[in-house]
């Protein structure tokens, strides 16, 4: 993956978004910058308050309190000027049904500059829908009907590029897909992509960057890496012989599995960084013979688990 | 992003859908039932030779304007007539015939109570409820377009359907007229102006004019009604976001103007509703008001000003609101 620079452009911010229906606070004090060539991941579980601040980012919705910059320019007070640079689908790539591939993209080209249409083709080869652009969307599958919703979002050229849980409903080929045409966008074209979702493996594979929200709140922004390595700098896995005597040592010096047998045996464990050397020493002590320790990577469900304190996506 | 071409937009979303073949199927099976009907029951009363008939009256009003006891009113009248049973005995047309224009004249007076006004809601419920339906309301207003604008352009689209609508009723009603009682006679001379006063028709205000002029003045306004109507149900469709919720408000609010001055036409504020303004065209013909009181340029002034108050509030809300469905 390539690391997002981080002196690189901010092209999206929201500032202190917040934004109430009726007594309920669906939004509170969310910030974040995404920078261009980066896949920023908008990682929550379902009723986190993901689609509202995406309503509030593209302006379907405004806040109560808050501001969203767009390549500087203040989204309330600029709208077309700011929308410019923005393509997204919001929930779903809801199109006309009723009308074919190309007439969608050309009824949303009408809607911007006029060199949108000529890159009607360009954009049909690089979604793989140059076949089917004269069909009905209503005859699209699921995956075919994203990337039409893509190419839309590509129409105008934008800087950024706002894609809510593009990986619903997909098969694994189909995510896979979305995934590589992500990473392209923000890698070979600069694209600044911002993606939410609740699964954390899609975030975890295809993000630069990761904020988690919580009923409403940012719990936690950073590079992916980050994140993980703060959850995860005490995993290790012990390879040793005999496996049972090797996690009752283990687990002297932080937490260990236990239902480990007599024979070799890999251990999952916790041990502090600085306690390592010494569990090290004492299982050599202790007659274990040991063939391999590495750090274990959490996964970001791990993460997630640790700053949302424990409630599961 | 020119205008124009979020207008082509809206035609494009217009003429794709299912609804406007739906329209075009309903005014021509309707209007040839219509049609059908009609020359079907006139044929239980088919008359002696009409040429020796018309001859007749003729004579008799003649004999009546020499008398020279007759009325002024009166004698105006007569002569209109006299040179209206001249015109189609030198045509060769039968005066009591109704003719192709002539039953595309008819047509739009019958059709402006209820069937113009119907389509329009057709086309109006969903013009904006639909993109909410269909989700697409979240990519049309996230693209460098005011909303405003966005708004403007269906707006301008529907007027457009509307305008078409009314458009191919009247040819419809006058090719389906024409198979049945002939395509001639648009320049026969009918009676416009009618204006009431008091109790009893003025009849200085009354002039004559060819059929086609007629025809035109009454299709102008069951077109201003319909696009007033059109404008009314845009509003329920911004505020109800849904299709069948407009249509349905929109349907009982015209059910409602045909019943209530029937039921209580002594109540005079009723003539301040738009649906009891909507036949336009008869009030502009002379049959006597259905309530008391409205007259064509009330009747006119009370649907512009609905109209004008439901596209107010209409652009107000579409503008503001919140997409969060």
């Amino acid at each position: 993956m390539a690391a997002a620079l981080p002196d690189a452009e901010i092209v999206l911010s929201a500032e202190h978004l917040t934004k109430r229906f009726g007594r309920r606070e669906a939004v509170s004090d969310v910030s974040f910058d995404v920078r261009a060539g980066e896949v920023f991941g908008f990682l929550g579980p379902n009723g986190a308050g993901k689609t509202t601040t995406i309503r509030m980012l593209v302006g379907l919705a405004r806040p109560d309190r808050g501001a969203v910059r767009i390549r500087g320019l203040d989204l309330a007070r600029d709208f077309r000027r700011a929308m410019v640079h923005v393509g997204c689908i919001v929930e779903a790539p809801d199109l006309y049904r009723y009308l074919t591939g190309r007439e969608n993209l050309v009824h949303f080209s009408r809607m911007l500059d006029d060199g949108a249409t000529g890159r009607i083709p360009e954009l049909a080869r690089l979604v793989a829908l140059s076949e089917r652009l004269d069909d009905r969307v209503s005859t699209y599958s699921l995956g075919m009907r994203q990337r039409l919703g893509i190419a839309q979002a590509l129409l105008g050229n934008p800087d950024i590029l706002i894609l809510d849980e593009p990986a619903n409903g997909l098969d694994p080929a189909g995510i896979r897909e979305i995934r590589e045409l992500v990473r392209h966008l923000a890698e070979d074209r600069g694209i600044a992509v911002f993606v939410s979702s609740h699964l954390l493996s899609e975030v975890e594979q295809t993000c630069d960057r990761v904020a988690i929200i919580h009923r409403g709140r940012t719990l936690a922004t950073g590079p992916v890496r980050e994140l993980v390595d703060r959850v995860a700098s005490d995993r290790i896995r012990v390879v040793a012989r005999p496996a049972r005597a090797a996690a009752g040592i283990l687990a002297g010096f932080g937490e260990a599995e236990t239902s480990a047998g007599e024979d070799e045996g890999s251990i999952d464990a916790r041990v502090p960084r600085e306690r390592l050397p010494d569990a090290l020493r004492a299982l050599a002590a202790g007659g274990v013979d040991v063939f391999a320790v590495e750090r274990r990577l959490a996964s970001l469900e791990e993460v997630f688990l640790d700053v949302t304190g424990g409630e599961t996506v | 992003m020119r205008f124009s071409g979020l207008v082509e937009n809206e035609i494009l979303k217009f003429t794709r859908q299912r609804r406007f073949r739906v329209v075009v199927l309903i005014l021509v099976a309707l209007i040839g039932l219509i049609v059908f009907a009609q020359s079907r029951s006139r044929e239980r009363f088919a008359k002696k030779d009409w040429h020796v008939e018309t001859q007749e009256r003729m004579a008799r009003i003649q004999n009546w304007l020499r008398d020279g006891r007759m009325p002024a009113s009166s004698q105006r009248w007569a002569r209109f007539e006299l040179d209206r049973l001249r015109y189609h005995l030198d045509r060769d047309i039968d005066p009591e015939a109704v003719s192709g224009p002539l039953f595309a004249r008819g047509f739009a007076n019958a059709a402006s109570y209820l069937l113009l006004p119907l389509l329009a809601i057709v086309f109006a419920s969903d013009v904006v409820s639909a993109e909410f339906a269909q989700g697409t309301i979240k990519l049309l207003l996230t693209r460098p377009v005011g909303r405003a604008r966005v708004l403007a352009s269906k707006a301008a689209a529907l007027a457009l359907a509307i305008t078409l609508t009314v458009v191919f009723g009247g040819l419809v009603a006058y090719v389906f007229g024409g198979i049945a009682y002939g395509y001639g006679g648009w320049g026969a001379p009918v009676l416009a102006g009618f204006r009431v006063a008091g109790e009893r028709l003025d009849p200085a205000a009354v002039r004559v004019i060819p059929l086609w002029q007629d025809a035109i003045l009454a299709y102008g306004l069951a077109w201003f009604a319909s696009l007033c109507v059109g404008a009314i149900a845009l509003l329920t469709s911004v505020l109800l976001r849904s299709t069948a919720a407009a249509m349905g408000t929109m349907l009982a609010a015209l059910i409602a103007g045909t019943i209530l001055p029937r039921l209580a036409s002594s109540w005079e504020s009723q003539r301040f509703l738009f649906v009891t303004a909507l036949p336009l065209p008869d009030y502009y013909s002379g049959s006597p008001p259905p309530i008391p009181g409205l007259t064509l340029g009330l009747g006119a002034a009370v649907l512009a000003a609905w109209a004008l108050a439901a596209l107010v509030a209409a652009f107000a809300v579409f503008v503001r609101r919140d997409v969060l469905a």
